[in-house]
């Protein structure tokens, strides 16, 4: 069976079959008026997927998870707040009770230890993704540590015995190599500290996302206005997450923040480099200091290359005006009264020479 | 009462919808062609080391200007979004005003070109293009157009070599990286980039993009997909989007010493405001430039804001000074039909008026 005959028919069709039975039980299970129980929409969905990505192509099935993880947030907040949410009662107390679970759930991610510490990351996906785009950047850049591995390594209740691991002197014939791992482990703690802390800092904006979110539901009571699709809250809740976003992150507390991640990354990553180098060292191999030294002295060579190559450039020109009488083309001109003295005790500081030969070609088109 | 009315059945409904058009987005997902980059016609005229110099084939019933025009890119990114699609190209807006147009495209750097620094870029790499260009046209001049980061680089050429540049044109350029509301600079104090650059060699493209993507988490990662779907339906308005997708994640990786420059110098101590920017053999000063010099800034740029394009009015000696604001973003100032209509054609008609 090629794509196309999929496509045309057994892809709609399963659709289609699918649609049919899921409304068929949900209109059976709520009414059509209206259900009293809460629907399980983002499952649905989920299930939906489920059944049809199997057959769906590898080339198209990535980009479309990922919209798939944003169809399952926002029908998810919709479900969150639908209006018999709450299991009856009035729709108000609902409502609040809805906000309240959320705020739970992002303060849930703010104290306590183990799951609790993970709380964040259960709730919403959506909020996942800032730290999701740090661990696609970090997985990227480390081969060695698919993800980012110390997210979630508790280190709290280990603090005082890593103290004095790292406290004590390395001693004998291994003593650098000691200190060495010792460095490393000290830089790891540095940059998990940093990276919990970039965590909750974005537990503590979802927390005020959702009292955002709850003011800016206030105000369209007040006008009188209602939300009546899972787009529309989403659209809202998105513009809540951002309008408190670009709040905290612009200020000084943050880029300090943002600076620890960072630096704290950087500086484990030097020293397990260093440590690759020693063990490649070790191994007679070529290592990135000797690689990188090689590097540096090689574009300096080119740089000076570069510029003797035009200076013999400019004499020869200057060379073939004087005994030919003539000046100096427009565009051959090389300009010399511009060039600061150092360059010019040096060489001049540009370079044609790895200009090639020919001129430039002429369109056809002209 | 609560503003939420959402029923049901109406949610069935929408999420009905949104698989269907998952459905049949697949489908066009799985036809779309390979993503072209750059539409209009060109050929290389110059190359070194991983530079490539193009020049674009003048349309048919077009007469070139006697200026040739060099577009000068930023490093981040890539320069394709000059020429993004047929009907939103400014590189093709400006061949229709009769400019003959260079660009360099800066290629991808690795980990040999780490050791590149930005007077490599300038008085080497974008130096070599001018003499190219004025040696191939016969001339002592050219006109130059600076985008972004490639704005800043030709603000600093030319300061460096104002006799080679007849008219100077800068789009969305930053200049004083200081200014209220900046989050780029405001991230990049905290950083020490010494530790970077010497830890990484070349910053990776990947860095670059998690930090864009972090000026807006939520829009750009998040709901920007969402949108994504009520187009999927359309095999023209995905291949767009695809385009648009593929350009935003082609990140070049950044030579390290540049980089490194490029951060302190300007996120840092913001050198072209406070001074003490130091190119090869040069201090960089903007009063040294004096040719005519346009620039064009978009007031809803959310990574330029328009007032650190318009820092550079106090800061030029050029006696001849225009600001072109356009209403609308960072990308839209290139790809947006607003701008194909109005941006495009300005420019090409300010450096006509002068050439």
């Amino acid at each position: 069976m090629n794509e196309d005959s999929f496509f045309s028919n057994d892809w709609m069709e399963t659709q289609r079959k699918y649609w049919e039975s899921w409304i068929a039980m949900n209109r059976k299970a709520m009414g059509l008026e209206g259900g009293s129980q809460t629907a399980p929409w983002e499952s649905a969905l989920e299930h939906w997927w489920s059944a049809v990505s199997p057959a769906a192509p590898a080339a198209s099935k990535q980009f479309m998870e990922r919209m798939m993880e944003q169809g399952k947030s926002f029908f998810k907040m919709a479900e969150t707040f639908l209006p018999t949410a709450g299991g009856g009662g009035d729709g108000w107390s609902a409502f609040s009770k809805a906000l309240e679970d959320m705020q739970k759930g992002f303060m849930g991610g703010l104290g306590g230890s183990g799951d609790d510490k993970n709380a964040m990351h259960r709730m919403l996906a959506f909020w996942e993704l800032p730290l999701d785009n740090w661990q696609r950047m970090t997985s990227s850049m480390s081969p060695m540590f698919p993800g980012d591995f110390l997210r979630n390594m508790p280190h709290d209740g280990m603090q005082d015995q890593v103290d004095r691991l790292l406290s004590a002197p390395g001693l004998g014939y291994t003593r650098e190599e000691q200190g060495a791992y010792q460095d490393l482990i000290r830089r790891s703690i540095d940059y998990q500290k940093a990276l919990q802390e970039y965590s909750a800092f974005y537990s503590k904006l979802g927390v005020k996302a959702v009292e955002r979110m709850r003011a800016y539901m206030q105000d369209l009571i007040s006008s009188g206005k209602t939300i009546d699709s899972a787009r529309a809250i989403y659209d809202d809740w998105v513009n809540c997450c951002e309008a408190v976003y670009a709040e905290e992150v612009s200020t000084p507390a943050y880029a300090q923040l943002h600076g620890k991640l960072i630096n704290s990354q950087m500086a484990l990553k030097a020293r397990m480099s260093e440590m690759v180098d020693g063990q490649l060292g070790a191994l007679n191999m070529p290592t990135r200091t000797e690689i990188r030294t090689l590097q540096d002295r090689l574009q300096e060579t080119r740089r000076e290359n570069k510029k003797l190559s035009h200076g013999l450039k400019v004499l020869q020109a200057q060379v073939q005006a004087l005994a030919s009488g003539q000046p100096l083309a427009p565009g051959a001109r090389v300009k010399t009264h511009n060039v600061p003295r150092a360059a010019l005790i040096a060489g001049p500081a540009d370079s044609k020479a790895a200009a090639p030969k020919k001129p430039a070609a002429k369109p056809t088109t002209k | 009462m609560i503003p939420i009315d959402i029923r049901p059945d109406k949610l069935t409904q929408e999420m009905l919808d949104y698989t269907r058009k998952l459905g049949k987005g697949m489908e066009n997902l799985l036809n779309a062609d390979k993503i072209d980059t750059g539409v209009s016609p060109k050929q290389a005229v110059y190359k070194e080391d991983k530079l490539v110099l193009y020049r674009y084939d003048t349309p048919a019933g077009v007469t070139p200007r006697p200026v040739p025009l060099l577009v000068i890119y930023a490093l981040v990114n890539r320069p394709y979004m000059t020429d993004i699609q047929e009907d939103r190209s400014t590189i093709k807006g400006l061949l229709a005003t009769g400019q003959d147009v260079y660009l360099i495209d800066w290629g991808y750097p690795d980990g040999a070109d780490r050791c590149l620094t930005l007077d490599d870029y300038l008085n080497g790499y974008v130096d070599r293009c001018v003499d190219f260009i004025c040696e191939s046209h016969g001339l002592d001049q050219i006109n130059i157009l600076g985008i972004c980061q490639g704005g800043v680089f030709s603000l600093m050429y030319t300061s460096m070599h104002q006799d080679k540049v007849k008219n100077l044109v800068t789009m969305v350029t930053p200049v004083d990286f200081q200014t209220p509301g900046n989050l780029l600079s405001s991230w990049v104090q905290a950083m020490d980039i010494d530790l970077a650059v010497d830890t990484m060699g070349n910053v990776p493209g990947e860095l670059l993009n998690w930090t864009f993507l972090s000026l807006k988490p939520f829009a750009l990662a998040g709901q920007k997909y969402v949108n994504m779907v009520d187009v999927l339906e359309d095999a023209d308005k995905v291949k767009n989007f695809l385009r648009m997708e593929k350009w935003i994640f082609d990140s070049p990786d950044q030579a390290g010493e540049t980089f490194r420059q490029f951060s302190k110098d300007f996120y840092q101590k913001n050198g072209l405001i406070n001074g003490g920017v130091v190119i090869g053999d040069y201090e960089i000063d903007l009063k040294n430039l004096t040719c005519p010099l346009l620039n064009v800034f978009a007031l809803q740029d959310h990574l330029v804001p328009p007032a650190a394009s318009q820092a550079m009015k106090a800061l030029v000696g050029s006696t001849d000074y225009t600001e072109n604001p356009f209403p609308g973003g960072h990308i839209g100032i290139y790809v947006s039909g607003k701008a194909q209509k109005e941006v495009t054609p300005s420019i090409g008609k300010w450096l006509n008026d002068r050439s």
